[in-house]
């Protein structure tokens, strides 16, 4: 097992590292000037070439990109063009916001989406199984943007259980929670209605195998066939998903984080963008490559857990 | 339990926690901006809406604009209790106020920071309004109380120069030596509030300065939340978590948020106009027929009503109206697409022409510039339009990349500024001393220059409205449509001044502001 995991390890280092360049590369090819994003339309050509100087723009772009490279090597993100702070001390600071609001989705997600899926499986063609793939199609139809707002008009301003602007008061864990519904549960449509879909195909193809019928025809109790035979084999493919989902999930939370202006890496990278804020942009991309690369890794260890044929 | 008595006792536990906050008076204001964050607090570097804005209340001048005014002839003592110059205007003398106290531990104001924020505005290094200084030749402290300006020829106004606005912030230069290039997330001002905390992303947190030689401000703590979803920031507003706006220029914006309980809707000057320049250099438009052709194509009125009739009014000049030597008799043409076409005609294009554009993904701005392809469709010109995002556009139009150029924008109310920046041959695009002159316009370079000199207003007057006539008879750019500033804030707030006008774009907070 851990022979397996530093392989896997090492071979994530050449994708880092081509994730880096491309990164470094793509930042600027994006057109658009910092220093005019900085410094707006009134600023005379000599007062950007002076800001260029002082962000590091006006070298050689080989030497920028070593640089770049070198420090990420190190673990150095460089700071802000902007805000002048660190990097990481940003993306430290917005990480677990969108780790929690990510992880409370997925259990959304899971915990609705699995059973769900599985009740559909097993009603398949009936009014629950329509209806189910029914909602999970409306699910995946309204974008998050859409189903947030809907749940702010319903519960912040006509319910008033909610507050509309989401920040969280720091160290204040209740504050955290009661802020976080709203925001996962708009994320944790999405996931349970791709898990729903998934569970319930691989449940059906699950049933139909021989060894269910055979425990069917020993006379193995039905609970205990859906559960233990059923459920544990048909979940290899949904923690799959749900793996592969994560980048979805981390797509959607930042429009999340954005409609219920939630701190978190989905708005510092938008305002990266938009402020050309290229040594910040850097930063988050790797991070989200990285956030990528660990996530594949835990799918891949998971399948270990639920499957004995890949332990061996 | 059922799902009613549920949500009802939610209902009232959520009420009963809302009660004690009302029960005190609320000196806590919180201010929802379109933002995703702040850019530079910096004032010197300070350019957008969003940093303008917060600038504002935490810096002054040495005179400022009567809160809530933007009148020029309603300057009145800021940082400097009375000034004086010499007949020429070309000598000025300061009288600073003793005892005025920078934020935190910064100590007493002198002229010596005076001198040192003036130099720093004037710098190209340091400031992105270095050219509004040009003029200067000498700033020096006589005496800890008193700034001597020399001028090297005379400017419009200078007082306009010096006032809390663009490079006329007086910054700490204590501050700005300890920080250094991280002086702009550590603002140190003199004004009635001062920085507390900045969270990226987020917010904003400034507390009222006890030290305020104004007197302290009857508002505790002010809390500027950048909530960059529209329709999130309005909800939070309409559900009472915001007590001030920044709002849209737009007819149903203003609308919805009038109907609401509680609500008053904002609408202040300055007015931006919005100009398509025409690059009179590049083809097709350096035939005078064809930029004639887009003049009498554009149909102003039409788009003043899509816009809305509380936010925008008909462009009359190439500078906004109400400066100082703007004109609404300058020679505009009105709409007459048969007109047009026949230009279109003269000028070789039966068939009419295609003009390809870089134009702005920010809403409010395609919306209009749709409009205008509309309008000039009907007479033959098509405009094909390359919608990029903003940073790109400002990149691209400075690189001349495109020969029309829709650009809103305010500047201080003196006819000299808009000219110089827009339509002087020295600005133009491209060159070591460019602004933003997109047209490659330089008709109007002699009266615009004379102008600057001139003593005699009569006179000065008089030689901005002949630079405009010249400008609008060679169709350097077509004026549009100008659009006033929207904010909206509850009924509870008062801003302490009637808010007729604010330079920062947003409602200045002052020691007066409080919640009735």
């Amino acid at each position: 097992m851990i022979g397996f995991i530093i392989r896997r390890l090492l071979a994530s280092i050449p994708t880092l590292l081509a994730v880096l360049t491309l990164v470094f590369l793509l930042v600027r090819v994006v057109p658009g000037d910092p220093a005019i994003a900085i410094l707006g339309d009134r600023a005379t050509p000599e007062t950007l070439s002076a800001l260029r100087a002082e962000l590091g723009l006006d070298r050689w772009i080989g030497t920028q990109y070593f640089e770049f490279l070198g420090h990420a090597l190190r673990g150095d993100l460089g700071t802000s063009m902007v805000t002048h702070r660190a990097v990481w001390t940003e993306i430290a600071e917005a990480l677990p916001h969108t780790i929690v609001l990510t992880l409370a989705a997925m259990a959304i997600g899971c915990l609705v989406g699995i059973p769900a899926g599985v009740w559909a499986a097993l009603h398949r063609n009936g009014t629950i199984d329509v209806l189910t793939r029914l909602l999970s199609l409306l699910g995946l139809s309204f974008p998050v943007f859409v189903s947030g707002i809907f749940l702010l008009i319903v519960f912040a301003l006509q319910l008033h259980l909610f507050p509309v602007i989401g920040n969280p008061r720091p160290g204040d864990w209740i504050d955290g929670l009661h802020k976080l519904v709203l925001p996962a549960i708009t994320l944790g449509i999405v996931m349970a209605a791709y898990v729903v879909r998934v569970t319930r195909s691989s449940m059906l193809q699950v049933l139909g195998e021989d060894y269910i019928r055979t425990a069917r025809a020993k006379g193995v109790p039905r609970r205990s066939i859906i559960w233990r035979h059923g459920l544990s084999n048909a979940l290899i493919p949904v923690v799959t998903v749900v793996g592969l989902y994560v980048g979805i999930l981390i797509g959607n939370s930042v429009l999340t984080e954005i409609v219920f202006n939630r701190p978190g890496l989905g708005k510092v990278i938008v305002s990266a963008l938009t402020q050309r804020d290229y040594t910040m942009l850097q930063g988050m991309m790797v991070i989200y490559c990285f956030l990528i690369v660990v996530v594949n890794l835990i799918t891949d260890l998971s399948y270990g857990l639920i499957d004995p044929r890949v332990k061996q | 339990m059922t799902l009613r008595i549920t949500l009802s006792a939610a209902l009232t536990a959520a009420t009963l926690v809302t009660i004690p906050a009302s029960a005190a008076p609320k000196t806590d204001l919180k201010v929802g901006m379109a933002a995703q964050d702040v850019g530079q607090l910096d004032p010197h570097r300070a350019v957008s809406t969003i940093d303008r804005t917060v600038v504002a209340w935490i810096y002054n001048g040495l005179v400022r604009f009567k809160p809530g005014t933007m009148d020029p002839k309603q300057i009145e003592p800021d940082l400097a209790e009375k000034w004086e110059s010499s007949s020429d205007k070309l000598d000025w003398t300061f009288h600073l106020r003793h005892g005025v106290k920078f934020h935190g531990d910064f100590g007493e104001l002198t002229a010596d920071d005076v001198v040192f924020s003036l130099k720093r505005a004037s710098d190209a290094k340091t400031s992105a309004f270095s050219a509004d200084f040009a003029a200067f030749k000498t700033i020096e402290a006589t005496d800890p109380y008193t700034v001597h300006i020399v001028l090297a020829r005379q400017v419009p106004s200078l007082l306009g120069l010096v006032t809390n606005y663009s490079g006329g912030y007086i910054v700490s230069r204590k501050a700005v030596e300890k920080y250094g290039a991280d002086f702009t997330r550590n603002p140190v001002g003199t004004g009635p509030f001062a920085f507390v905390s900045d969270t990226p992303n987020q917010s904003l947190e400034l507390a009222a300065f006890g030290g305020y030689f104004r007197g302290k401000p009857k508002l505790e703590h002010v809390s500027y939340r950048y909530i960059p979803s529209d329709s999130s920031r309005d909800l939070a507003f309409q559900n009472g978590e915001i007590d001030l706006i920044y709002g849209k220029q737009d007819q149903a914006w203003i609308n919805r948020i009038r109907a609401l309980p509680n609500s008053v809707v904002d609408v202040f000057e300055p007015g931006e106009l919005a100009n398509l320049s025409l690059n009179i250099t590049a083809k097709p438009l350096d035939d005078l027929r064809v930029r004639q052709a887009i003049a009498y194509a554009v149909n102003r009125p039409e788009l003043v009503k899509w816009q809305g009739a509380d936010t925008a009014r008909s462009g009359q000049s190439v500078i906004p109206a109400g400066y100082l030597g703007s004109s609404n008799d300058v020679g505009l043409v009105a709409t007459d697409v048969a007109k047009a076409k026949a230009l279109l005609k003269d000028a070789g294009y039966p068939d009419g022409v295609t003009i390809k554009i870089i134009h702005t993904q920010l809403p409010q701005m395609l919306g209009s510039m749709q409009v205008v392809q509309a309008q000039l469709r009907k007479a033959g010109i098509n405009l094909d339009i390359q919608v990029v995002d903003h940073a790109t556009f400002h990149q691209q139009i400075r690189k001349d990349l495109s020969p029309i150029v829709y650009y809103a924008a305010a500047r201080f109310p003196v006819a000299d500024i808009y000219l110089t920046q827009f339509f002087h041959s020295a600005s133009i695009v491209g060159k070591p001393t460019a602004v933003t002159n997109f047209s490659h316009c330089d008709v109007a370079d002699k009266e615009i220059d004379a102008a600057k000199t001139e003593t005699d207003t009569e006179k000065q007057v008089a030689l901005w409205v002949e630079a405009q006539k010249k400008i609008v008879a060679a169709v350097c750019a077509v004026p549009l449509a100008e659009a006033l500033q929207i904010w909206a804030h509850r009924t509870d707030l008062d801003y302490g001044y009637e808010l007729k006008a604010s330079l920062s774009l947003g409602p200045l907070l002052t020691e007066a502001t409080h919640f009735k």
